[in-house]
């Protein structure tokens, strides 16, 4: 399926991987998170991969994105796991987080599923 | 408002002269500093900087102002000298030669001068105070750039240290173990994230043991540090376990209010390599 800016993916039974491009908006980000998360109930989801690969940086904007959709995705008894963050992205966003982030964190997909 | 210099006879014959074919008499000192035992430089470098040196001279006291030191022209002469040591420094000579270089230079120039013109330079009280004052600025800009290179060295022989004191090396596959000695600056905090994430990335890493038995002391700047270098591995997606904490540095980190809830801490490198073997199911016992 795919949202503005957004490409949701089947990767297994219950997994999804969402996979941003570059005309991602996320001004716009409380109508992406209804389209997700209406998605991800109707195929009843269980996991949500997102994709950070090609996030070079991460600032307090994004991340308040990625919290916001870890969030309803939390509310919809959907766990999301950011996958693939780039070491500075990592940098950057350690400097500004006092805490864990509301989603987890892993290398690959099959990092987290062992 | 405009000042005028009293200017004696010979330092104005000295201004209106035009300084041609000197270089030769300014090939001495160079040949006798940088050319002997030492072999800064062969004979024909001599003679090119010894060009450069009668054409920066001429363009000293053919200038509007000669006696203005921070005239343009000075300043390539200064650049001159500048690197001149900075060559000499770097081929492994001292700065006690470019030194003595530059102070006979500066007789070899009023020699040479008085030879070209007829006029004796070199009685001149008030020729000779003008070329000390040229001359001293020069000598300046040699040890400027003497300490430019003591400054540049030091600084590579720190980050070289900062470097080696803090290895990062893949004990397990998917295990790496960073002892921290020594203090946890800003700076450092940087360069050790930087690598260590780049590591995690790179051999796609599932558990860091941070080590901190080199730690003697800990502040509130340094914890602060230590949490966010943790929190970038735990975003990387890698475990990370603190080891080796000294009861000071836990007391310490207890009245500075550092949450250690979300991150796993053992007593020893031992005891967090055993944890972090067991988080990937390695086991390990005697045979």
């Amino acid at each position: 399926m795919s949202i503005p800016g957004l490409h949701l993916t089947q990767i297994g039974s219950g997994d999804f991987l969402l996979d941003p491009s570059r005309s991602l908006n996320i001004r716009d980000k409380d109508s992406l998170i209804d389209a997700v998360t209406a998605h991800l109930m109707q195929m009843r989801a269980v996991r949500l991969y997102y994709d950070l690969s090609d996030l070079g940086l991460i600032d307090p904007l994004y991340y308040s994105w990625l919290d916001a959709l870890a969030r309803a995705a939390h509310i919809i008894n959907v766990e999301m796991i950011c996958i693939r963050m780039q070491p500075t992205a990592a940098f950057a966003l350690a400097r500004f987080l006092d805490g864990l982030p509301v989603f987890k964190t892993a290398l690959e997909i099959q990092d987290w599923q062992k | 408002m405009t000042t005028k210099k009293a200017l004696s006879e010979k330092v104005k014959a000295l201004f209106a002269l035009k300084v041609e074919g000197i270089a030769s008499q300014l090939e001495a000192p160079g040949v006798a500093m940088f050319c002997g035992s030492n072999r800064l430089m062969d004979v024909d470098e001599v003679s090119d900087i010894s060009h450069e040196l009668e054409s920066l001279v001429a363009s000293l006291l053919g200038s509007k102002d000669p006696t203005d030191l921070a005239s343009v022209e000075m300043q390539a002469l200064k650049g001159f000298f500048h690197n001149l040591s900075q060559k000499v420094l770097m081929r492994g000579g001292h700065v006690e030669d470019v030194v003595r270089y530059t102070q006979t230079v500066q007789f070899s120039v009023i020699e040479a001068l008085e030879k070209a013109s007829g006029v004796a330079f070199g009685q001149s009280r008030s020729v000779l105070l003008y070329f000390t004052s040229v001359f001293n600025e020069l000598i300046m800009a040699v040890f400027g750039a003497y300490l430019d290179e003591r400054e540049q060295t030091l600084q590579a022989q720190q980050a070289e240290l900062r470097e080696t004191s803090t290895p990062i090396t893949e004990i397990w596959d998917g295990v790496l173990t960073l002892p921290i000695i020594g203090t946890l600056d800003s700076s450092r905090t940087m360069l050790v994230m930087e690598s260590l994430l780049n590591r995690i990335s790179k051999d796609h890493a599932k558990a860091v043991v941070m080590d901190l038995t080199g730690v003697k002391s800990i502040d509130s700047q340094v914890s602060h540090h230590l949490m966010q270098m943790v929190r970038a591995v735990q975003l990387m997606g890698a475990d990370a376990i603190v080891t080796g904490i000294h009861p000071e540095i836990a007391r310490a980190l207890v009245s500075l209010n550092i949450d250690f809830n979300n991150i796993t801490t053992r007593a020893s490198m031992s005891d967090g390599l055993k944890e972090a073997f067991r988080r990937m199911g390695v086991t390990i016992g005697h045979i």
